[in-house]
């Protein structure tokens, strides 16, 4: 290695067939996918994300949720996410495809996101949701900075949180929601793959007297 | 300490390092400093993690934010300043003669700095991006690109003009370090942050930019050291060192395409994963050659060589981890947990920043003309970091074990779960505290080694010699 122009070379080719091989290369499988057409139905999947969601996903991203919730449900076979009841199948590259910033996430110290709203049998609400950013809980942290104490003025904001016990405001206050918070929980409440696409079903038929798997068979 | 390669009296000073002094040392000052501001963040975010409530209100501390600036100062801060003094001194040194242009790496110092806290508080106000080591806001990225090429250009100028013409193992990771970042670090802005790729596949860009910024970047960076210095120091030469390219090609050819190592069971296509496989296990020829050629550095004592041998057994290892780790089997019980955390803090801390703790204590006598100014210091901080970065990945690696096997019992709700998780994390607190503390020692034993130089006149210059011959002489 004594010729310093050959050298740079192969630093420059070296990365450009990394870079050729795994970008460009799923960008030329999957860049141009497409929402699916579900003729009985009538209708095109994954549903356009509607305004408050994709604001929502704006605010998820700067608050640095994905720092501890995923957003990627793996197949039934593969960890414990099905019976978790965080999705009923896996999550493929279609789902995400109206994202302008998906959130997949490296880290589950707390729950999986991506079903949120489509989990069964109770999926929570935005009460629910507002509640917890509001209060926090012994695992997830209180933000309040998301929430506005306010005296109540006349008659009181119909966003007003319910709150009792010793999180409920001074007598003559109120604890509204900001539109950021409404935008989160918007977003956390879109969150739903309910959908099955055809490449989301189990590659391989699922062996018989497998729990889970059975169960998704049958709901087809 | 008498023998010590720390000790200027013993060292070798050239015009080289005299000539470099001032701008080098502002590399390293500001490399200290950010470490100090990363260890504090680190500190907040390890509480945060088992007391979710701590500093909860201040929006400019979510536990998303804190991790990300906490992350974003070490890589950036502290590796880039530091390693990039490191790569300098080591090509002005093969180069043969007086680094030149000096003055633009003073200015690329001070914008880069200014970029980065420009960045972090970006990231505090929410301007963050959404992946991993890649967190900067967009708004900085083409003042970094820019201040970036100006702190490398006299590296690139001593490796262009060097006297010698053959090319030294450490030639190849320094050159290699300055001239890939920027590639890498364009190509990432452009398809994520620009002209952001669809869907999943910000994913994969995302994987494939922390990977290779790993690989071909960060290791390149300390390795640079590594091989200076542990030849020299050692007074041998490099065992097997015919095998020296074939482990250098192999980091710098497979390095990028381990880039789907976290996506293992995600909504990308199912080669990525696979690849990553394949590529994780042929990375390991490069440890392997990495460990055969150092291991000279067993035999060898003085305070560089005790860091860089602690670098060195610890990037071999994060190495084999992360090959054991990628397969599916190994992946469904680590992923998403805090055993990918420990492999991190494993490769960045016990790794890379041990190895270039050891450039750092081998560089500044020389540049200073002086020793450290106390050797009880010096070894405080040996003892304490290496103390805390031990306890620091293996209670992250308990608490990512525990962490992983509750989380496949679907019985076990999360709640119980975190509440398993406490005690380790906790230790884990304890550690963030002992490193902060350690590199405190550092950075009082840094400033008044470098500013005792400041106050008095240049010491005697020792004739000039040939570097290059020096390579495999004991110093």
């Amino acid at each position: 290695m004594k010729n310093g122009f050959i050298f740079l070379l192969g630093l420059f080719t070296a990365i450009a067939l990394s870079w050729a091989g795994i970008v460009l290369g799923t960008h030329a499988q999957l860049g141009a996918l497409t929402p699916y057409y579900d003729d009985t139905e009538g209708k095109s999947f994954p549903e356009r994300t509607t305004g408050i969601a994709a604001s929502g996903q704006l605010v998820y991203a700067d608050l640095g949720c994905a720092a501890c919730h995923t957003q990627q449900v793996r197949r039934p076979d593969y960890g414990s996410d099905q019976a978790r009841g965080w999705g009923e199948r896996q999550s493929v590259a279609r789902d995400y495809i109206h994202q302008s910033l998906p959130q997949l996430g490296a880290s589950r110290l707390g729950p999986d996101l991506a079903n949120l709203a489509g989990r069964k049998p109770s999926a929570p609400d935005a009460e629910d949701l507002l509640k917890l950013l509001y209060a926090g809980s012994l695992t997830h942290p209180p933000y309040k900075f998301l929430f506005e104490q306010k005296s109540i003025v006349g008659e009181s904001s119909a966003r007003a949180l319910r709150l009792t016990g010793n999180l409920a405001p001074a007598p003559g206050h109120e604890v509204v929601p900001s539109d950021r918070a409404l935008a989160l929980v918007g977003y956390l409440l879109s969150l739903n793959t309910a959908y099955d696409y055809p490449e989301s079903l189990p590659a391989t038929p699922p062996a018989a007297g497998h729990a889970p798997d059975t169960k998704q068979e049958a709901k087809k | 300490m008498t023998n010590d390669s720390t000790h200027a009296a013993t060292a070798e000073v050239t015009a080289i390092d005299t000539q470099a002094r001032v701008p080098l040392t502002l590399l390293l000052a500001a490399g200290l400093i950010w470490l100090v501001i990363s260890g504090v963040l680190g500190v907040i975010t390890s509480i945060q993690l088992h007391t979710p409530g701590f500093l909860a209100d201040c929006s400019f501390l979510t536990a998303g934010r804190a991790q990300a600036m906490r992350e974003t100062s070490f890589l950036y801060g502290w590796i880039a300043n530091t390693g990039l003094a490191v790569v300098l001194w080591v090509l002005g040194r093969l180069g043969g003669s007086p680094l030149r242009a000096l003055n633009w790496t003073v200015a690329g110092t001070i914008f880069w700095n200014l970029g980065l806290a420009v960045g972090l508080v970006g990231i505090g106000l929410g301007d963050m991006t959404s992946f991993a080591s890649f967190q900067l806001p967009r708004y900085v990225g083409v003042l970094m690109l820019f201040a970036y090429a100006a702190i490398a250009l006299p590296g690139v100028l001593a490796w262009s003009g060097r006297r010698s013409h053959g090319l030294f193992a450490s030639h190849w990771y320094g050159v290699a370090a300055l001239f890939l970042f920027p590639w890498l670090f364009s190509a990432a802005q452009l398809v994520l942050l620009w002209s952001p790729m669809r869907g999943t596949l910000q994913a994969v860009a995302g994987g494939w930019y922390t990977q290779s910024l790993w690989s071909l970047w960060l290791a390149p960076l300390a390795l640079t050291g590594a091989y200076y210095i542990v030849p020299k120091v050692a007074g041998r030469l490099m065992p097997s060192y015919d095998f020296a390219p074939l482990g250098f090609w192999t980091l710098i050819f497979i390095g990028g395409w381990t880039g789907g190592r976290h996506l293992v069971g995600g909504p990308v296509p199912a080669w990525i994963p696979t690849m990553a496989v394949v590529a994780c296990t042929m990375m390991l020829f490069h440890y392997i050659l990495v460990g055969l050629n150092l291991r000279i550095a067993s035999q060898a004592g003085g305070t560089a060589i005790k860091f860089i041998r602690f670098g060195l057994v610890a990037y071999v290892l994060t190495g084999t981890l992360d090959a054991l780790t990628s397969f599916r089997v190994i992946a469904v019980e680590t992923q998403f947990t805090f055993m990918a955390t420990a492999l991190e803090q494993l490769g960045v801390y016990a790794g890379i920043s041990m190895m270039l703790f050891g450039a750092l204590y081998y560089m500044l006598p020389r540049l200073t003309g002086r020793p450290w100014a106390s050797a009880a210091l010096t070894t405080g901080h040996r003892v304490l970091v290496s103390f805390g970065v031990v306890l620091l990945v293996a209670t992250l690696a308990v608490a990512g074990w525990t962490q992983g096997s509750d989380l496949l019992d679907s019985k076990l709700a999360l709640g119980e779960i975190f509440n398993r998780l406490r005690v380790p994390l906790m230790v884990g607190t304890a550690a963030q505290i002992a490193l902060v503390a350690a590199n405190l020692l550092l950075v009082v034993n840094f400033f008044r080694s470098a500013c005792v130089c400041c106050a008095t006149s240049t010491p005697s210059e020792t004739p000039f010699r040939q570097p290059s011959a020096l390579e495999a002489h004991a110093s």
